[in-house]
């Protein structure tokens, strides 16, 4: 059982919040990506962070971090043969989440801790550094995939917190007790 | 010269009786207490941008942008559906209050004398607005008024420096910062002709009316107001207890360009203009000005059109945001070179000048309006909507635009609506904004872009606003009332404020 502490999580975020923020950001459009492929990726992505599909992704969803993720795995190597696994085990995603972390191929496993990274802290390392046996420095080179996954990353919600300098709650929440963790991961 | 002034009275008094005229019959209030701060309106527009395919009926057809919806009157609810052309939810919600937006824009923008929008007398079907009449709308300088006092629905409030000047039709701007400087005071924004942009707030009766009832318009007054801000909303016409619907609390904030009568000639004809009596109350600065007491008239043509609408289902506010299609090119045409000059805030011969750039000091504005140096704005809109919105935006714009072809009208473009996606979060106040950034190039030119916090988006802004408590207290999405003074000129020590009852979010929506 992963152990979501608040102190773990704000120290952890607080470590890769530090580094530059990656590309400029605009909105992705759906159309840029491969719909199919898409869904079989959050699917995944569902499966390999614990949290339900229809919160990394909504319906109504005015952000579409997703594509962001999408496109940023998908500039990786590794990628392709992530995707076979997971087209291939397609009615079962958590299944495909056991071999593409448990499989041989480190490329696939490393690329698979990546995609979890990201989603919950909005933050790219590169599976080869994550694949190193011995990190060179203590906080691995990242980059911040965009502006908004700055604000979107999943660490702030479990953490029952919100990214440093931005926050959605009401003026002067910050002399109350935060809020339940149920209203941020099923809000 | 007496016999003038007799007759200009007359003329302003007849103006207010048909304005007041066409406010009660716009707003004709239903068999309510008569301090009814919300009272019902007697024509709330339903209209939705699709209806039922008449051949086919688990489809949808948009609704045609036609004559009739020149008269069909303002919203005081949205009317969306995740149903509609296409099959994503998100994006039928956007047209849905895009197509809002636009019935908002035709209302308020219909002739304040009751006629249908663009056929008013002027050039170009042009006419004094319904918004500009005091029997609809009241400026923000008319509210918080000097010293706190007390503000009165109706009155026309005329400096006395602006008296000789004042005459029927004539709208007064009085120049508080907030009037050239742009939001946050990333500075003023100059036109092609060096003259200084000017931008003007005002409100609608419930909004009015909750402030004046409840004594939010001074700073005491807000401190004795021991509740939460809660201004009311504007709700659909139902079977339950609400047959006709309510307007709520509205605001329009808008921007203008000063145009010249004679070297402008040929503009005028493209712009909604108004004959206006630009008044600067002098020091102290602020909230006064560093020249003046002063009145000078202007004729000004608009640029920019902002509405705020707070509704059951968006406690957040919808935002709706227009500008003049002339104001500046968007980054993809400056790239293309496919400009369409002339621009208001564009040079396309200044192929040196940097874009969106803050103009040197000092930004005060003289009594001429005209900036101190040759620097001059050299905006481009930036792209900041995801491309589907930006592309069904464009649609309904070229809908719209050929309706009112022939008026000056067809001049003014929508440049999105922002709602709130999930409106009754409990952490995310702002209800997760749609799309999530949206600035006009004339009220917000130095803050856009698609940077979380540091790029201008509707909803996350003014959920910052406060009241002027202390401890400062939630405003309910306006900094209007910031703007409060003190009683009697006298701020003294603040007044002990009871705690808050609810900072939290997790708005009650009515669907």
């Amino acid at each position: 059982m992963t152990d979501f502490t608040r102190r773990k999580m704000l120290g952890v975020a607080a470590g890769t919040m530090a580094s530059v923020v990656g590309s400029a950001g605009l909105p992705e459009t759906a159309a840029a990506d491969d719909a199919a492929d898409l869904a079989l990726f959050v699917n995944v992505s569902a499966a390999l962070t614990g949290i339900a599909g229809a919160k990394l992704a909504p319906t109504v969803d005015p952000i579409q971090i997703k594509h962001a993720y999408f496109q940023q795995a998908k500039s990786d190597p590794g990628f392709e043969p992530l995707m076979q696994i997971v087209r291939a085990n397609s009615a079962d995603p958590a299944a495909a989440a056991d071999k593409i972390m448990n499989g041989p191929d480190p490329n696939i496993k490393f690329l698979g801790r990546s995609i979890i990274l990201a989603w919950y802290l909005g933050v790219w390392y590169e599976p080869a550094v994550l694949a190193q046996p011995s990190p060179p420095v203590a906080v691995p080179p990242l980059k911040v995939i965009s502006p908004a996954a700055y604000t979107q990353g999943w660490t702030w919600r479990v953490a029952q917190a919100h990214p440093m300098g931005y926050s959605e709650l009401r003026f002067g929440y910050w002399s109350d007790e935060p809020l339940p963790l149920n209203d941020f991961v099923n809000a | 010269m007496r016999n003038r002034h007799l007759l200009a009275i007359t003329a302003a008094g007849a103006l207010s009786v048909v304005a007041l005229a066409w406010s009660a019959c716009a707003q004709a209030p239903g068999p309510t207490d008569a301090r009814d701060i919300n009272p019902p309106v007697a024509n709330c527009n339903v209209i939705s941008d699709t209806t039922e395919d008449p051949s086919d009926q688990t489809k949808r057809v948009a609704t045609p942008i036609d004559q009739k919806l020149l008269t069909s009157g303002q919203p005081c609810h949205q009317e969306v559906r995740g149903t509609g052309l296409v099959s994503d939810v998100l994006g039928n919600l956007q047209r849905g209050f895009d197509f809002y937006s636009w019935l908002t824009f035709i209302a308020l923008n219909s002739p304040a004398d009751g006629k249908t929008i663009g056929q008013g007398e002027r050039p170009g079907g042009d006419a004094m607005t319904r918004w500009e009449a005091l029997g609809n709308y009241r400026p923000l300088a008319d509210v918080m008024l000097d010293k706190g006092a007390k503000p009165t629905w109706g009155t026309r409030v005329v400096p006395d420096r602006c008296k000789p000047m004042d005459g029927p039709g004539k709208i007064i701007l009085k120049l508080g910062e907030a009037a050239w400087n742009q939001p946050f005071k990333t500075g003023p924004l100059i036109d092609q002709n060096g003259n200084y942009a000017l931008f003007d707030i005002l409100m609608n009766k419930p909004m009015f009316d909750f402030i004046e009832q409840n004594g939010l318009y001074s700073k005491q007054g807000q401190e004795r107001f021991d509740k939460d801000i809660i201004f009311p909303p504007g709700t659909r016409p139902g079977p339950q207890n609400n047959p006709q619907g309510k307007m709520g609390a509205v605001m329009v904030k808008v921007s203008w360009r000063i145009l010249d009568p004679d070297k402008d000639k040929a503009l005028i004809g493209k712009f909604h203009t108004a004959d206006a009596l630009i008044y600067f109350p002098g020091p102290p600065v602020p909230p006064g000005t560093k020249t003046g007491p002063a009145c000078v008239e202007k004729t000004l043509g608009l640029i920019g059109f902002h509405v705020g609408h707070k509704t059951a289902a968006s406690p957040q506010w919808v935002w709706s945001s227009f500008e003049h299609v002339s104001n500046a090119p968007d980054a993809k045409q400056v790239a293309d070179k496919d400009l369409h000059p002339p621009y208001s805030f564009y040079n396309p011969a200044c192929t040196q000048c940097s874009s969106n750039h803050t103009p040197p000091d000092p930004w005060d504005p003289p009594e001429s309006l005209k900036f101190h140096s040759d620097d001059r704005s050299q905006v481009v809109r930036t792209k900041m909507l995801p491309d589907e919105v930006a592309a069904e935006v464009a649609e309904l714009n070229r809908g719209f635009r050929a309706l009112l072809k022939g008026t000056v009208w067809e001049n003014y473009a929508l440049l999105a609506t922002q709602w709130p996606s999930k409106a009754d979060s409990k952490t995310d106040c702002n209800g997760a904004p749609a799309p999530t950034f949206l600035a006009n190039t004339t009220l917000e030119t130095y803050s856009q872009g698609v940077v979380p916090l540091a790029s201008s988006s509707c909803m996350a802004c003014h959920g910052n606003a406060t009241t002027q408590r202390v401890p400062a207290t939630a405003s309910d999405f306006t900094f209007i009332l910031e703007k409060a003074q003190c009683e009697n000129g006298i701020c003294g020590p603040p007044r002990a404020a009871k705690e808050p009852a609810q900072r939290k979010c997790g708005f009650t929506v009515t669907p």
